[in-house]
């Protein structure tokens, strides 16, 4: 189960006329392959991102070592298999990336109040202010760089009074640092149009007019432009010369709920645990119910003198706020959690708050009170006996008996029907010799020839006998062979 | 010891049970034979289109054939249906016709009330479901009095003896006996492996997650009689036999009608057929015809009673003449079509005095085959053809053969692939490495360059399987045009189904099982250059007051057959391609017969038979002209002494080996199916005693049968080959004389022939043509001809159309013409108001450089039709005023990637003429330049890649075609250079060659040595290139 994340995002910032700002912009260009590469085992090896349909999967991005081998982005993985044996193919998750943006975001936020994120592959921040903490502006991007680099991210840096300024300049040339409004203008003038971050489409229709530099644009006229482009390119222009204001939506660190209870007296058993712990629940509940929100998982933090804390996580298949629900579950946790120490307060920490979606309750809901639902019952399985403990067993219509049986994680509401033939009650997991003299054959043979393409080809011919204890047994001999060596398969009840 | 039984199998799928048979009839028969079974049914779900080939196995391996089908009715009862004499064939077909018909290709649909009426002549086999109900037997026993039995199908089931106690109490409480069948899927158990392949195949999923569809086991093959003697009870073995005996039904027997309705009251069809050869007479011979002409005409009448074809030539005729009467070109040919009389009927325009055929060739008494009439018909105009005959004889009488589609290693490769559970990007990687896999190169080679590890135990099951399933029918589709016509409903002879086109309708027969059974079919294909012809004329006659007819282009023009000793044939039929522009200069076609053998020889029969240089060498006076003896000169002597032609390969069989004409049908036969089926040997033996006995030498007996095993399935026929040389000749005819018209009409029939628009606008350029742009204050939806007001003889200007530019449309492009023709465009905004031109379509005219004419260069008009206000002004003739704005000129390379882009040529300079500078320095030379080179040398040449060909006939060699701004280079990449460098051979679109100039009888080749990839000079420039297997 994959949890949602979030990012709380406050709207709009207050605007101070006469305030000057300056933006920085830190680019990143590789963001989704740093992303996986700061976390693997081998990232000198080489390893690709890869994306796109399943019929034509391109390389969207390379590291260093696939580079130097001659891969690069926008080759399909065909082309890339024909020129490299081997290379690991990992597939793009736009999750991941988004999950890097906002720990970057989180990062930057500690230089500044004011961070926004700009597209998906740029995070700007207002450092004017911050300048008189961590400047001069020298200074100040050698600190970013420094921690960018130490957190396993490619950039580019520029600092314009713009954001978006900052974003042209810093895809343009890496280091780049303007303050002036005049300066920005110039040297904006001497990009490309192709860098102005304006919507391909617009990009394409104005090379397609030869116009090929910002500067050609700045010169246009503004009403033949308006006249063939939407408004939003001249105040995209506008924002990004800095003579319209570029009113932005600011980032904020998300939400957590963490609320702690200092016991007064030591707890050493479960019983005793439950009222504070019913409280921090109900208490959670509250502030979910505030917000209009449910929890997905939370955890219960028991704090014990000397020695480090023991963790209770209670996690949920789909977001609650029921009070009495989460505390049934937390309690069920915490009755398989043995305490090593004493408990000298508690903690209760969620931080996986997504949207609740209550179930649909029925007006005329026939099922009896206390009835559990289906899901509500598995959780109740999985959070007392763990999430690997509950399994299902479905069926497989393969024609090898030894094969008709899958465990599966997934539980399925309703396992599918499958008719088969007899098969014994015990099937045994493998075959194993039968010496019996005085067998009588009941029924058969019955041939069963199957499983060439997984290497597991068998050819058996099976009876139903009867051993001479009296026992029904299932037993087979190879196809076509009649010797009596006999291989006992299952019992018939 | 168990007693063996005599048995006859009842139930059996071929693989023309699509997704179910694993086996072909061949191998069920050959089984079967072996097995000693008395007699085997052929019951292929609701279809008959493995029956003739069943046929051929049953006479092969001497075993009765019986003919049936398996169908399970819509709500769930499952029969098979056999055939016990022809009234119940017939029944079968109409039934199998009624299911098909009323669904989608592929599927059928019955239900009880189509077998209410009962099926007389039909002996059923009930297949009874696992719980079967009483009444059903009762419901059949009364439509099928004495002729339904309860199938007894025992397969090492759960319980197979309770099953058979089961089914003979319910055969004994209804009174319905019981037989011993198969069901069987494949001719033996090894099969399961292909069988599990179709069945996850079929159901489209993974074998691993087919569970539920697969047979638990490989007992559903044809089992020893052996084994069936330990299954079952010895009379419903001996029951099967009954029931073979009964059904003495015979394929052979079905007796084919031609349409009679082509014949006037009063008149026989022999009558109407001569009065419809002498109206010919006025118009084909007008000064009178010889003496000669008629003896022959004479003749052929006689012979064509004597076989009672006269309703074909009708049927033919009528055809032909529907066609000739809504002005759409067609010429006809093959064995019958090249006689006096086809003449005289129109069906052709190959004057039989022009050639030195004799009608005997093309029609023989003793080989007793139907005749074989191709027609070709402008490929644009080609369907209202198709709809004349369904309307003219109905469906229920007149349908298109099938072709039967079979597995190829591309697809095969695929779909194993997939079933065995491979992820997609693998298996497009597999199939790209079969598209080029001629089957002979090293495959473990090419899948170890992929990626793949060809000793891994998954890709040996994929190989394993794959190389089973090559060659396996996979569906039915319609064939290319040869129609079935028939007196009666053509569901007497054959089931018809529909085909995925609508309003198409398919038999079930493919022209093999047509011929084998003798029934006729008419040909109507499509061919492109007819249509340029047409076009051609058309042009001619509006613009330079021209009026021709192919029958009145004047023959054997000595410039014509100068231009084609040139090899200058771009754009011509059937001469234009690059080996027989290579053999033209060689050749010197300087007659129409010429042209018939510069047609045949080209072809990978004569290639492959190692005739095309003793023939030239012949020619060219080197080698003595020699007959190994008397007879074979009357054969040999048009082709000096060397065998080109089919027809030559039958008449020396007779004439030196002694088969007699069916004889030689036989070995024509069996050279077309070799390949496929083997089966030669019979004849190699034939034709070295045969030959050898005439007093031959064994040396040259051996050399005349590998000759013939050469020609395999492409050996051309003479027939062909004259209406086609015809056809070739016109064309040249045209280029010559009319090349502006030619060119134009060429670029308004494609997609034709060998060469893009590119391609053939430089040609027509350097034979002095002036080709214009598209502008919409001229163009139209197609090329079309200006003439030079001052100088109206000089040959006239090619304007170019909109046709060129990728994704316009035709109406629109009327649109703009129409809105022309009232009043000139004042400028962009008029334009795209008056014809109505939405957001898209203005782009490409801008990106076609077409508005050029009312605003300038392609930047400006951009920036102009940005500007087109997207609804009407408000008040019509007010002007909006736009800023002025000064944009850039595009430079030259920019015009020329755009022109590629956006119709595929430039008027402006070449792209090798702006990138020369470059390529000087990287010592490349251009092809003008090499022409000077001596027979030998060194030499280094940079191209555009245009053509890349793999020829089956080149032993392993890719040809490839670069031009330059001076013209094209023929490159040979001999199969050592292209292994080692095939990622550069397949993937450059800028080549750079150094290799050996080899120049002889101005004919002139780069022998590549080495390659190199300059593609990324072009920048955003795409060349299209055309690559051939």
């Amino acid at each position: 189960m994959l949890l949602r994340a979030r990012f709380r995002i406050r709207l709009t910032y207050d605007i101070d006329a006469g305030h000057t700002m300056l933006w920085a912009c830190l680019l990143l260009p590789h963001l989704a392959l740093d992303g996986v590469l700061r976390r693997h085992p081998t990232p000198h090896l080489p390893l690709v991102l890869v994306g796109g349909p399943q019929q034509r999967r391109v390389l969207l991005d390379v590291n260093e070592a696939a580079s130097n081998a001659g891969l690069h982005p926008g080759q399909s993985l065909n082309a890339a298999h024909a020129i490299l044996q081997h290379f690991i193919a990992i597939d793009h998750d736009p999750r991941l990336d988004e999950r890097m943006r906002r720990f970057l975001a989180a990062f930057a936020y500690r230089y500044s109040s004011m961070v926004s994120l700009e597209g998906d592959d740029a995070i700007v921040l207002e450092v004017e202010a911050s300048l008189s903490l961590f400047g001069p502006w020298p200074q100040f991007e050698a600190r970013l760089r420094e921690d960018l680099n130490a957190l396993g991210f490619q950039h580019r840096i520029a600092m314009a009074p713009t954001p978006l300024g900052a974003c042209v300049l810093a895809i343009a040339q890496d280091g780049m640092a303007i303050s002036e409004d005049e300066h920005l203008r110039n040297a904006l003038g001497r990009m490309p149009v192709s860098l102005s971050r304006l919507p391909e489409k617009i990009i394409t229709a104005l090379n397609a007019t030869g116009i090929r530099q910002l500067k050609q644009l700045f010169a246009l006229p503004r009403d033949a432009l308006a006249r063939r482009f939407t408004p939003a390119l001249l105040s995209h222009l506008d924002r990004m010369t800095g003579v319209q204001s570029d009113p932005r939506e600011l980032y904020r660190p998300p939400d957590v709920f963490e609320e702690h209870i200092e016991l007064n007296y030591d707890i050493e058993h479960h019983p005793a645990l439950l009222f504070p712990i019913k409280r921090l629940v109900n208490d959670l509940a509250a502030y979910l119910a505030g917000r209009d929100g449910g929890v997905q998982r939370f955890i219960i933090a028991l704090e014990h003198e000397n020695f480090p804390d023991t963790h209770i996580t209670v996690g949920l298949l789909s977001a609650e706020r029921d009070g009495a629900r989460l505390f049934d579950l937390a309690k069920s946790r915490l009755e398989h959690t043995t305490i090593p120490e004493p408990v000298r307060g508690l903690r209760l920490i969620a931080r996986e708050l997504p949207p609740f979606v209550p179930a649909g309750r029925d007006l005329f809901d026939e099922r009896p009170a206390l009835a559990l639902p289906w899901e509500a019952l598995r959780d109740r399985f999985r959070a007392r006996l763990g999430s690997d403990a509950v399994y299902q067993l479905n069926l497989h219509p393969d024609p090898r008996p030894e094969k008709t049986l899958r465990i599966t994680p997934q539980l399925k509401k309703e396992p599918e029907v499958l008719l088969l033939p007899p098969r014994p009650t015990w099937l045994l997991d493998h075959p194993i010799p039968l010496r019996d003299y005085d067998l009588r054959i009941l029924s058969g043979p019955e041939r069963i020839e199957s499983g060439w393409w997984d290497g597991g080809d068998v050819r058996r011919d099976y009876y139903v006998v009867q051993t001479s204890q009296g026992q029904r047994a299932w037993a087979f001999q190879p196809a076509g062979v009649n010797d009596g060596a006999w291989m006992l398969h299952g019992w018939f009840a | 010891m168990v007693r063996v039984t005599a048995y006859a199998e009842l139930h059996c799928l071929s693989h023309f049970s699509f997704g179910r048979g694993a086996s072909s009839a061949r191998e069920c028969f050959a089984r079967a034979k072996k097995n000693g079974y008395s007699a085997l049914a052929i019951t292929d779900e609701c279809t008959l289109a493995g029956v003739v080939r069943a046929l051929e196995a049953s006479r092969e391996s001497e075993l009765s054939l019986i003919v049936g089908t398996e169908i399970t009715l819509n709500d769930g009862l499952k029969l098979v249906l056999l055939a016990e004499n022809k009234t119940g064939y017939s029944a079968i077909s109409r039934l199998i016709t009624q299911g098909r018909r009323r669904s989608e290709k592929g599927e059928y649909s019955l239900t009880r009330e189509d077998l209410a009426g009962g099926l007389e002549g039909v002996l059923v086999l009930w297949i009874p479901d696992k719980a079967p109900n009483p009444i059903d037997g009762e419901w059949l026993k009364t439509l099928f009095p004495k002729c339904v039995w309860i199938a007894v199908q025992l397969h090492r089931g759960p319980n197979d003896q309770a099953r058979l106690n089961q089914l003979l109490r319910l055969s004994k409480s209804l009174n319905i006996p019981a037989v011993a069948s198969g069901d069987v899927h494949m001719h033996v158990r090894s099969r399961r492996v292909v069988h599990d392949t179709l069945t996850a195949i079929h159901h489209n999923t993974t074998i691993a997650e087919a569970g539920a569809y697969l047979f638990p086991n490989g007992e559903r093959h044809l089992r020893t009689r052996k084994a069936l003697s330990a299954i079952y009870p010895e009379t419903l073995l001996a029951e099967s036999i009954r029931i073979a005996e009964r059904c003495t039904f015979d394929l052979a027997q079905l007796k084919y009608q031609y349409p009679q309705e082509l014949v006037p009251n009063g008149h026989t069809p022999s009558s109407w057929l001569r009065v419809l050869t002498e109206q010919g007479y006025a118009w084909r011979w007008p000064g009178g015809v010889a003496p000669k002409v008629l003896k022959q005409i004479e003749h052929e009448l006689q012979l064509i009673a004597e076989l009672n074809y006269e309703p074909f030539f009708l049927t033919v005729h009528d055809i032909v003449r529907f066609a000739r009467s809504q002005g759409i070109l067609c010429q006809g040919r093959g064995s019958a079509a090249n006689s006096a009389v086809c003449f005289a009927l129109g069906v052709t325009e190959v004057d039989p005095a022009r050639m030195n055929m004799l009608f005997e060739r093309f029609i023989s008494k003793e080989r007793d085959e139907p005749p074989d009439i191709d027609v070709d018909f402008e490929h644009e105009r080609r369907e209202e053809v198709i709809q004349y005959i369904y309307k003219k004889y109905g469906r229920e009488r007149a349908a298109l053969a099938a072709t039967v589609i079979c597995y190829r290693s591309k697809s095969a490769i695929k779909d194993v692939g997939k079933a065995l559970g491979l992820p997609l990007d693998q298996l497009e990687q597999l199939s790209e490495v079969f598209s080029w896999w001629n089957g002979e190169a090293d495959l473990s080679q090419r899948l170890r360059e992929q990626g793949f590890d060809p000793e891994s135990k998954i890709m040996q099951r994929v190989l394993g399987v794959t190389r089973q399933l090559i060659d396996a029918p996979r569906h039915l589709s319609q064939h290319v045009g040869g129609f079935v016509i028939s007196e009666q409903a053509l569901y007497h002879l054959v089931p018809v189904e529909n085909a995925a086109m609508p309003d198409r309708t398919i038999i079930q027969w493919d022209k093999d099982d047509l011929e084998t059974l003798g029934l006729l079919k008419v040909d109507c294909l499509a061919l492109g250059m007819l249509t340029c012809i047409s076009k051609c004329l058309a042009l001619l006659k509006e613009h330079r007051g021209i009026d021709l007819t192919p029958a009145t282009i004047p023959a054997e023009d000595p410039k014509t057959y100068a231009m084609i000793q040139r090899a200058d044939t771009i754009g011509t039929f059937q001469i234009e391609s690059r080996a027989q522009m290579a053999m033209l200069p060689r050749l010197k076609p300087a007659c129409f017969y010429d042209l018939v053998i510069e047609v045949a020889i080209v072809r990978p029969g004569p290639i492959q038979g190692k005739m095309v240089h003793p023939y030239l060498r012949r020619r060219q006076g080197l080698d003595p002209v020699v007959y190994p003896s008397e007879e074979l000169k009357a054969v040999f002597e048009r082709t000096l002494g060397i065998p080109l032609f089919q027809e030559q390969v039958m008449q020396l069989a007779i004439v030196a080996a002694g088969f007699t004409p069916g004889e030689a049908d036989q070995l024509r036969r069996s050279m077309a199916a070799w390949k496929r089926r083997g089966g030669l040997e019979y004849f190699e033996q034939r034709i070295l005693t045969g030959m050898t006995e005439r007093g031959y030498a064994v040396e040259f007996a051996k050399n005349v049968f590998e000759q013939i095993r050469g020609f395999g399935s492409y050996g051309f026929p003479e027939s062909h080959a004259a209406s086609f040389a015809l056809i070739t000749y016109v064309s040249c005819w045209l280029k010559c004389h009319e090349p502006a018209a030619f060119t134009c009409a060429l670029m308004n029939s494609q997609p034709l022939g060998f060469y893009t628009d590119n391609q053939l606008v430089q040609d027509v350029r350097r034979h002095g043509i002036e080709v214009r742009p598209i502008d919409v204050r001229f163009s139209d939806w197609d090329c079309t001809l200006e003439l030079y007001p001052n100088n109206p003889d000089k040959q006239p200007a090619i304007r170019l159309g909109y046709r060129l530019i990728k994704g316009f449309q035709q109406a629109c492009a009327d649109r703009i013409s129409l809105a022309r023709q009232r009043k000139a465009f004042f400028d962009v905004e008029d334009l795209c108001v008056r014809a109505d031109l939405n957001d898209a379509h203005q782009t490409l005219l801008a990106d076609a450089s077409a508005l050029k004419g009312i605003v300038g260069h392609r930047h400006r008009a951009r920036w102009a039709i940005q500007g087109v206000e997207k609804q009407l002004p408000l008040f019509g003739d007010v002007a909006v005023r736009d800023s002025p704005v000064s944009l850039p000129m595009p430079t030259l390379g920019e015009d020329m990637a755009a022109d590629y882009t956006s119709v595929g040529l430039t008027l402006g300079k070449h792209p090798l003429a702006l990138l020369r500078p470059q390529l000087r320095a990287q010592r490349c030379e251009r092809s003008r330049d090499l022409l000077k080179r001596n027979h030998g040398s060194q030499v280094r040449m940079a191209g555009l890649v245009t053509l890349r060909q793999r020829p089956e006939t080149a032993g392993g060699a890719t040809f490839v075609t670069l031009e330059d701004e001076d013209g094209m280079v023929n490159v040979v990449v001999w199969q050592n250079v292209g292994e080692r460098q095939r990622r550069v051979l397949l993937e450059s679109q800028l080549m750079v060659v150094e290799g050996r100039w080899e120049s002889a009888d101005g004919v002139h080749h780069l022998i590549a040595g080495r390659l190199r990839d300059l593609s990324p000079m072009l920048g955003s420039i795409t060349m299209p290139s055309r690559d051939f297997r």
